[in-house]
């Protein structure tokens, strides 16, 4: 069941998770314009058992003439089905969401609020956390070299309009800012953390055009059709549904404009000497985020799943970065960064021994050995792959 | 008061009669200035859905209660990390003293029972809500001028900025 008012907002009911879903903007001028989207969950609350679920997550606006008339709607249901729990579902992407609907929990006794999209991926915590903020530094530095030049190849303009979703700390939304003056440049993270840091460079560096945005990619509050180019950049891989993400990444992009994606697979970090130890850490890297529900192998699947969002044109390219490439310094610093997280919290979360975690432990200290070698050789392959949203 | 450090970004205005013709100019003149306001702040995407929010229950508190002949105006001015937004409408008697005895209602102690009652209420729908909301829930301190049958209302807010 789908209902839609002027698309203005839309409302529907999904009985696999008994979940009723509200989106959009519910701004009416009186209660009888949300007629049929009260009826819609009193019938959709006829027929739950145990829990049901009111997500609002989506439910970017609403008056008080709609939150009244749905709190009179939840608290007459609420009442007669003391057997259901009522979860009302929310998003801390929205400065009143939570606040205003925990109103109706506290006067409800089976009514709770549940704030989301915090919770929603596993694995996120790691990436919330300060604990990645090393990583992305050191990270950013060692792939501009390629990717400054890979952008032009794959449609980036200067003077446009351009997103960068799941931004991390920020440092290449700055790098952008210098090399492609955007006319718009908004970057999108869901950690609190980063984006803290990523305002105090972004002003260190006296940028004040650059907007960064608290925000959750899988749930977009950019209208549709937005950007000339947006990049989403080792990020696809860290989602578990990482197609919900890329469809918003289609959605918030222009017809004509490009969707630029990087990522990797980790398994194929490589190194002489001592090739084998650092083969085995890398391929267990590979097992260890699939664990958390995490594909670091996702890279040269890239370009299939663009295909398959329905881009066009689709692009994929692949760059080694190396200890050749410039300090060998810098990229053995990204290594023990990896080490200090991978072996550190995640492989402690998941109950590795301490046996497991030595030799893992081993294999990166070998590849910042080959790095820093004078003849040795260390690589970090990444795909980076592009799509055209049709006209 | 603190009008000369203010800066103003910026002012719109139509005839009342327009206005209030029909109820989706409160959506759109609190989106267009929500979008506009928020483009200096932090986290524009968050300051510009709470401003909308809460730009929307003014426009629509004026929409049912002002005075006949005249214009709207909607005009906001920042002082670091407040904004006033002022609006300015057509007031008679009925008009100004809704107004002036909500605003009264809002310094009283009991401000949070008096937004929870309106909220909650069984019956008709409490006029005063969207104003009560302003105060309890952001903080705002709003204020009513009256002058040769016109009021302004205006509305100190703050957005705590992006977190
Ligand atoms: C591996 S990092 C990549 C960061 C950055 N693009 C870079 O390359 O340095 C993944 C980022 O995704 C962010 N993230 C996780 N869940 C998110 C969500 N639901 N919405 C937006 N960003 C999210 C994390 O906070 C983290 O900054």
């Amino acid at each position: 069941m789908v209902m839609a008012n002027k698309g203005v907002f839309q409302a529907g009911f999904n009985e696999n998770n008994q979940e009723f879903i509200i989106s959009g903007k519910l701004r009416p001028s009186n209660e009888i314009e949300l007629e049929s989207l009260l009826r819609g969950i009193e019938e959709a609350v006829a027929n739950v058992q145990g829990r049901f679920y009111l997500n609002v997550k989506r439910l970017a606006y609403i008056n008080n003439i709609a939150f009244c008339a749905l709190h009179r709607v939840i608290a007459q249901l609420s009442s007669r089905r003391l057997d259901v729990q009522f979860v009302i579902v929310t998003s801390s992407v929205l400065g009143w969401s939570t606040r205003k609907f925990s109103a109706i929990a506290q006067r409800n006794d089976n009514v709770a609020v549940a704030e989301y999209d915090t919770e929603f991926y596993p694995g996120q915590s790691f990436l919330e956390d300060g604990g990645f903020i090393p990583i992305l530094r050191n990270q950013t530095r060692l792939t501009w070299r390629h990717e400054r030049d890979l952008l032009t190849q794959h449609g980036l303009q200067p003077g446009t309009d351009v997103a960068d979703i799941c931004c991390g700390i920020g440092d290449f939304a700055v790098l952008l800012k210098k090399e492609f003056d955007p006319s718009r440049l908004l970057a999108l993270d869901h950690s609190r953390s980063s984006l803290e840091y990523a305002r105090k460079i972004a002003s260190d560096f006296g940028l004040t055009d650059i907007e960064y945005v608290y925000g959750d990619a899988a749930e977009l509050l950019i209208a549709d059709n937005t950007f000339d180019f947006v990049t989403c950049r080792h990020s696809l891989q860290i989602f578990d549904k990482p197609d919900m993400i890329l469809r918003e990444l289609f959605r918030i992009c222009k017809p004509g404009g490009r969707v630029y994606v990087t990522n990797e697979k980790n398994s194929h970090c490589l190194g002489e000497p001592r090739a084998d130890s650092i083969q085995w850490t890398y391929s267990e890297v590979a097992k260890l985020f699939s664990h958390f529900k995490m594909d670091v192998e996702y890279g040269p699947k890239s370009g299939r799943y663009l295909m398959d969002t329905g881009f066009e044109d689709v692009k994929v390219d692949t760059f080694m970065v190396t200890n050749r490439d410039g300090d060998p310094q810098d990229f053995a610093a990204v290594i023990q960064a990896w080490e200090d997280v991978y072996a550190g919290q995640m492989a402690r979360d998941r109950g590795d021994s301490a046996e497991f975690i030595a030799r893992f432990r081993q294999g990166f200290q070998d590849h910042i050995s080959a790095a820093l070698h004078p003849k040795g050789y260390a690589g970090w392959p990444i795909w980076a792959a592009s799509g055209r949203k049709p006209l | 008061m603190c009008s000369e450090s203010a800066n103003e970004l910026i002012e719109v205005s139509m005839r009342m009669d327009d206005f209030s013709s029909e109820w989706m100019h409160c959506d759109r003149i609190s989106s267009y200035i929500a979008r506009l306001v928020a483009q200096d702040r932090p986290d524009p995407l968050y300051y510009e859905n709470l401003f909308s929010s809460a730009m929307n229950e003014l426009l629509e508190t004026v929409y049912l209660n002002h005075g006949s002949e005249g214009d709207l105006t909607c005009r906001v001015r920042r002082m670091d990390e407040t904004d006033v937004i002022e609006i300015g409408l057509p007031s008679d008697e009925k008009t100004s003293d809704f107004y002036t005895d909500v605003v009264s209602a809002l310094d009283g102690r009991d401000i949070e029972d008096l937004y929870n009652a309106a909220l909650f209420a069984a019956g008709q729908r409490d006029a005063r809500l969207g104003m009560f909301e302003l105060a309890v829930d952001y903080k705002a301190k709003i204020t009513v001028l009256t002058s040769s049958g016109r009021l302004t209302l205006s509305t100190q807010i703050a957005f705590g900025g992006a977190q």
